[in-house]
């Protein structure tokens, strides 16, 4: 069996609230779907226990009702597993990861700053990557913001 | 008659070593290192008297790259206040002129004469040295004539 | 330690060393750094959002003008997403043409890094012949492609240009004049007395801070973190060449232009190989205009480090979101590690080690309130020349060099 069937089985095994939540992409790709409930447990189990401990990027997405956040994690060997939690639009926060990881500093000011989202625990510092004084509640990445 | 002949002198040494500065206003790199290239020695624009300065203050010559951004507008603004009588700028590159493959983007203001008056244009993605130094060139016999 | 005695010093955003505009605010107490504070997105255009407004095709030239110098780097990384998604198998010769692209890139990239660390500690000499050698790749990807930066090359489903016998040979005899200047410059950065005592314990980042702070590229790999995509993640047709992962356990600077100037001899290494081994065929399969619905992550070692693109389709022709995470972004942590409890004079050097490329980044650096009374606005180029003459004062005086 494939290392990253390997994986997909481990996680099942661990939780199984995972089944069919885990897609093989293509070789070293593997993509996971998981609950914002249930999102730091699995999360802790990947960085500590299964080594995902390089964190490439995290993408904000726009998915019509909810955001979507898709944490790009990556082992030594090359495998790389994208992690996707969402949260309905309004008034949803998802927790910091720049505790454990400080280069999700700024990709989290990204999501705040483009999406819109809202991270707790995110530390102070200057804004990234719009000016200062763009007007508020205007997010250029979401789906119904236009370029004028 | 006198100040006619320091007019003489001022306009010759402009045109015999304009002194610039560099400033990119949201570009991608590539039209700054073919300016630094310019200057490097396959290129060696420094035979033209060109020297590259460090401060606004001691230019004759702002010499821009890129699209404005929003955050860089205010800056780019400054720096042309800060520069002395008389200045001249050359946009370098496609986005400087029009605002290139970048035009209509969120941040982007659109090209440098947008911001600031522009004397001359280079086109290009991105300009060779060589129309970097057929661009500067061009401008200083522009000053030449007019004189 | 109570805010008085600390001393802020803003600098840039504008400053010509480093060609791009950042802004830095430092808080020093006497010359010791205390801490930095970056404001990036003076360089910020947007480029995700307006990707989402064009074709794939317009993004393709849209993307390799994120960044000049790893032009051929974001182009390739997200023609790989887009064609994972549209399942299309791409000719192996065009695949060999993008891995050559991109090394030829590299070496340009590394040789223009080499130049400008140079030109940040006041070895001015060592700007000029670099960047004198550089030209002789610049002139080769003139020929290959047609340009010297923005290469144009990649389509979807392969490459626009091929490669005919008699470029192979330019290419190749260009490969024999940089090799030879490079065993040059790896005496120079590794035997030069003056460069080791300018380079050598400066900018120290730990093996661990490395993998904590998520360093990538060089910078990470001078800190002896085996980590490279072209092996780990292959793609193109690097899994097909065989190269050395330069590693280095100095931590410092004077071990990340070691891995540099090694890398250029690897580089040198595949782009024999490639052209040795590359196959006949066709360099591109025809492309649907609209792509499937789907989603894909493309992973690329770009000279400065690694590159990722996150491309979602919605099946039309314009994607519905694209992610680009360039090499940059991911150093800024590690940067502000180097610089914390260093001298000021390092700062330029430090932040040029990591190869810097904040357009990439912005796609970046501000200035907070200061302290009015005590603040004091640095240049660049006025920070590089405190450097110099701070390191001269201590005998590192690079006009004494004899080159």
């Amino acid at each position: 069996m494939s290392m990253e069937e390997n994986i997909k089985e481990g996680l099942v095994k661990n939780f199984s609230f995972l089944e069919n939540k885990i897609q093989v992409q293509r070789p070293r790709r593997l993509l996971l779907d998981v609950d914002l409930e249930r999102f730091e447990e699995v999360f802790e189990y990947l960085t500590k226990g299964l080594k995902f401990g390089h964190l490439i990027a995290i993408t904000g997405l726009d998915e019509q009702d909810k955001l979507s956040f898709i944490y790009h994690m990556a082992q030594d060997g090359g495998i790389m597993i994208n992690i996707k939690t969402s949260v309905p639009k309004d008034n949803f926060a998802i927790k910091t990861i720049s505790g454990r990881f400080p280069s999700a500093e700024v990709y989290e000011r990204e999501l705040v700053d483009l999406l819109g989202a809202k991270v707790e625990g995110l530390p102070e510092g200057s804004r990234y990557p719009l000016v200062d004084d763009w007007p508020k509640g205007q997010f250029p990445l979401r789906k119904d913001w236009k370029t004028k | 008659m006198a100040i006619k002949a320091v007019k003489k002198i001022l306009t010759w040494a402009r045109i015999k070593s304009p002194w610039i500065i560099h400033f990119n206003t949201g570009a991608c790199n590539a039209c700054d290192i073919e300016i630094i290239a310019a200057l490097t020695p396959r290129y060696d624009l420094e035979r033209f008297g060109v020297l590259l300065k460090g401060t606004p203050r001691h230019a004759d010559v702002l010499v821009c790259s890129g699209p404005v951004t929003k955050e860089v507008e205010p800056r780019l603004k400054r720096i042309y206040e800060q520069m002395v009588e008389p200045k001249f700028v050359i946009a370098v590159g496609t986005c400087a002129c029009t605002g290139g493959v970048f035009s209509g983007c969120y941040n982007i203001k659109g090209g440098i004469d947008t911001v600031i008056p522009v004397s001359a244009y280079i086109p290009g993605c991105p300009v060779s040295p060589k129309a970097i130094i057929d661009g500067t060139v061009k401008l200083l016999v522009s000053l030449e004539e007019k004189k | 330690m109570s805010d008085k005695n600390k001393f802020k010093i803003p600098i840039g955003p504008q400053h010509p060393a480093l060609k791009e505009p950042e802004s830095f605010s430092v808080a020093l107490k006497g010359e010791k750094i205390l801490g930095v504070d970056i404001r990036l997105g003076y360089n910020h255009r947007g480029v995700e959002k307006a990707c989402e407004e064009r074709t794939y095709i317009q993004d393709m030239y849209l993307v390799e003008r994120v960044c000049g110098i790893c032009s051929h780097s974001h182009s390739t990384c997200f023609v790989q997403a887009v064609e994972e998604i549209a399942g299309l198998q791409v000719p192996r010769r065009a695949l060999y043409i993008r891995t050559l692209v991109s090394e030829l890139e590299r070496i340009h990239s590394h040789l223009l890094w080499l130049g400008v660390a140079g030109h940040e500690i006041g070895f001015d000499t060592l700007l000029m012949y670099t960047w004198r050698d550089r030209e002789v790749v610049m002139d080769i990807l003139a020929e290959l492609t047609g340009n010297r930066v923005n290469y144009g090359m990649n389509t979807i489903g392969g490459v626009r240009r091929d490669i005919n016998p008699d470029q192979i040979k330019k290419v190749l005899k260009g490969m024999d004049i940089l090799e030879e200047r490079t065993k040059y410059y790896i005496e120079v950065a590794s035997k030069e007395t003056t460069v080791i005592k300018r380079l050598l314990g400066v900018g120290i980042l730990s093996h661990e801070d490395a993998l904590r702070l998520d360093a990538v590229g060089p910078t990470a790999r001078a800190s002896n973190v085996n980590r490279d995509v072209r092996r780990d993640d292959p793609y193109a047709a690097y899994s097909e060449v065989s190269f050395n992962v330069i590693t280095d356990d100095h931590n410092d600077i004077y071990g990340r232009t070691l891995v540099r100037v090694k890398e250029l001899m690897e580089a040198y290494k595949i782009v024999r190989q490639v052209l040795k081994d590359m196959p006949d065929g066709p360099i591109t399969v025809k492309a649907p205009r609209k792509i499937p619905a789907g989603e894909a992550t493309s992973r690329y070692e770009a000279p400065r480090g690694e590159d990722m693109h996150y491309v979602k389709s919605n099946g039309t022709e314009k994607p519905e979101r694209v992610k680009i995470r360039a090499p940059t972004l991911a150093n800024i942590q590690a940067v502000k590690h180097m610089l914390k409890d260093r001298f000021l004079a390092d700062m330029p050097i430090v932040i040029a080690a990591i190869d810097p490329c904040f357009s990439c980044t912005d796609r970046l650096i501000s200035i907070n309130d200061l302290d009015r009374t005590k603040s004091e606005i640095v240049t660049w180029e006025g920070l590089r020349d405190y450097s110099i003459k701070w390191y001269k004062e201590k005998g590192i005086d690079f006009s004494k060099v004899e080159i």
